[in-house]
């Protein structure tokens, strides 16, 4: 089955401060994008350009950018969930087990008024320390924020993707994709830095869902080696929704976009660091693309 | 445990914090490891184990699972305080150690660690990240060449947005962690420099309590072999620093070089080998991938595979512990200057 996704999409790194180039461009970004109505300016930018999707995490200034975007019904949102971020700073003070037990506490009072008996009956969980009713806690909490979102479909962030390959145990990949289609009544797809590990596992598994992976010419995160994601995305039917094609800034639109030109994907993901750079990025991306 | 070029190498991961879990991950990723076993005293987290689909079986008792499984290698997540009594239940049966930094909590414990492993013939390793990850390598290959010419100075830093109220945990109990932001953070900017430099001869410090009971900030005036001056300075209580952020710069007869987690900067007099005159920078992006699997950081995969491919062949890992001493002597000359106010000879510490 082919599952609809749109085929540009503007990703959030940027929106969360993240630059894989340098500090001074990191801190420019947090600086821009603390505040929401700049957020919200590269939304427009790009639906001006003719963007109708977004990937994000639960991150506060993007969720407070949705809200105060006109457009926000017009476009469909990909969340990755959980926010891997989030948790890890919180998991020096607290260790990893301690930073979601943490978060757990505090949404289960909050979602007694939300989700009402159901997450009562959750609370359980949090006290066993039970791992997977916690993923489907964090499932439910986070996917609140996206609640009253026109919702295209659901990643599994990259660092709990790929920690689920890692133990070779199919099971956590299947109670995600099986709650997102059951729960939330959309598409589950994973995200990932270790493409060409995570494919052949999938299929071994039978685990069929879209990709996003690092997909550039620098060959930039596509592991195990560029040519093995290269050849892997050829052949395998899978999905693909190639990320970091701009090989985290240090390719240009006109230079990045041509390598997708004979690599099989479905769709692309950018992250945009300014409103200029929206609109150049993305009128770039659909001409040479063709989109 | 004797050279085979097939063999596996049984693996078992003690303590299963963040990094533990990071550890793990990687160790059951690695083609020449067999995950044997986890180990932690957290009982709670056998479940997760479990639920997470480990195979390896979980152990609360670490003795009882050396005597068990009995691994060949072990990687130490434990907290630095516990590394010392864990290595001696491991060293007793001749396993091979990978301990992640610090070595220690104290001095006297490291001193008493590298005392475990004199006259055994154990692969040792200790998890500094920096000598993996590939910007740092180029960077001491373009020192080792020469091409800053004679070295004069070196500034550094590294920075955190991670404590801004007291906190709890071991990682803020002096105590336990013996110490703050220069034991935790800045230890990783010390082992750089002295895998650039060697030890530093001398060190006259500061050290500032802002929120914790341990150390928040610290700076260091240091002097290395051939007169090389350096300065220091951590703090992991500074905003705009998402993610840990290192800099160093530093200068020679023929030029400087700028070096921060995401690319080096040479500025060349004249041009050096394949390096030419005046400005160059070299981009992280622009470098090789040198590892097959990623998660957590970069380096991580390509620390422990070292770790698991040394313990196979016998041969010498990245970092030892007798790097990771070096490490912790100018740490403990860092504190010692602090709190006597005075500059300390690291070579006087025995």
């Amino acid at each position: 089955m082919t599952v609809p996704i749109d085929k540009l999409i503007l990703g959030a790194n940027p929106f969360e401060g993240v630059s894989y180039q340098s500090r001074t461009l990191s801190v420019q970004y947090q600086e821009r994008f603390a505040k929401e109505e700049n957020v919200a300016a590269v939304f427009e930018a790009a639906y001006n350009s003719g963007v109708r999707a977004i990937t994000c995490s639960n991150t506060p200034n993007v969720i407070g950018a949705l809200a105060r975007f006109p457009k926000t019904k017009e476009m469909k949102i990909y969340p990755v969930i959980p926010n891997a971020y989030e948790y890890a700073m919180e998991a020096s003070e607290k260790g990893v087990l301690g930073a979601v037990l943490s978060k757990a506490k505090g949404f289960s009072l909050y979602q007694k008024v939300r989700l009402g008996v159901r997450a009562l009956s959750k609370i359980k969980s949090v006290l066993t320390k039970d791992v997977m009713d916690l993923l489907l806690e964090l499932l439910d909490f986070e996917m609140q924020s996206f609640s009253k979102l026109n919702i295209g479909g659901v990643f599994l962030h990259g660092q709990l993707t790929d920690m689920a390959l890692s133990s070779h145990n199919p099971d956590i990949l299947s109670i995600f994709t099986d709650v997102i289609r059951d729960q939330f009544k959309t598409e589950p797809m994973l995200a990932t830095h270790n493409f060409g590990v995570l494919l052949p596992q999938l299929m071994e598994w039978g685990v069929k869902v879209p990709i996003m992976a690092p997909f550039n010419s620098k060959g930039f995160m596509m592991k195990p080696t560029q040519a093995e994601c290269e050849s892997l995305a050829a052949t395998s039917g899978y999905q693909i929704i190639a990320k970091k094609v701009l090989a985290g800034g240090r390719l240009s639109p006109e230079e990045a976009f041509p390598y997708l030109l004979d690599k099989r994907h479905d769709a692309v993901v950018v992250g945009i660091g300014s409103v200029p750079e929206a609109y150049h990025t993305f009128t770039v991306a659909k001409k040479i693309l063709g989109l | 445990m004797e050279p085979n070029e097939t063999k596996k190498v049984r693996t078992a991961v003690i303590g299963l914090g963040k990094l533990g879990i990071l550890h793990m991950s990687v160790v059951n990723m690695i083609p020449r490891a067999e995950l044997c076993a986890i180990a932690d005293v957290n009982k709670g987290l056998a479940k997760y184990v479990e639920q997470a689909g480990i195979k390896a079986p979980f152990y609360s008792d670490t003795g009882k699972m050396l005597a068990e499984v009995k691994p060949d290698a072990a990687v130490l997540c434990t907290p630095p305080f516990a590394n010392l009594s864990v290595s001696e239940q491991c060293l007793v049966r001749d396993m091979d150690l990978f301990t992640e930094k610090p070595l220690a909590h104290t001095f006297d414990a490291a001193k008493k660690m590298m005392a475990l492993i004199s006259g055994r013939k154990v692969v040792n390793a200790t998890g500094y990240l920096f000598a993996h990850m590939g910007i740092y390598k180029r960077a001491k290959a373009i020192l080792s060449e020469g091409t800053l010419g004679k070295l004069f100075r070196v500034r550094s830093g590294v920075y955190t947005s991670e404590v801004f109220s007291k906190k709890k945990g071991w990682l803020y109990d002096p105590e336990k962690a013996g110490g703050g932001a220069v034991i935790n953070i800045a230890s990783h900017l010390l082992y750089v420099l002295y895998w650039f430099f060697g030890t530093a001869k001398t060190v006259t410090a500061q050290t500032r309590h802002i929120y914790s009971d341990v150390e928040d900030a610290g700076s260091a005036l240091l002097e290395f072999e051939g007169g090389i001056q350096g300065t220091l300075d951590v703090s992991w209580s500074v905003p705009g620093y998402r993610l840990p952020h290192t800099e160093i710069t530093i200068e020679g007869d023929n030029g400087t070089m700028e070096l921060t987690n995401d690319y080096l900067k040479l500025y060349l007099y004249k041009a050096h080998k394949t390096y030419p005159k005046e400005w160059l920078t070299i981009h992280k992006i622009d470098l090789p991938s040198t590892s097959r699997f990623e998660i957590g950081a970069e380096g991580l995969y390509e620390e422990d595979e070292d770790f698991i491919h040394r313990a196979a062949d016998r041969g010498r890992p990245a970092v030892t512990w007798a790097d990771a001493f070096e490490v912790q002597r100018m740490v403990e000359a860092i504190y010692r200057s602090a709190e006597a106010k005075t500059t300390i000879r690291t070579g006087d510490l025995t």
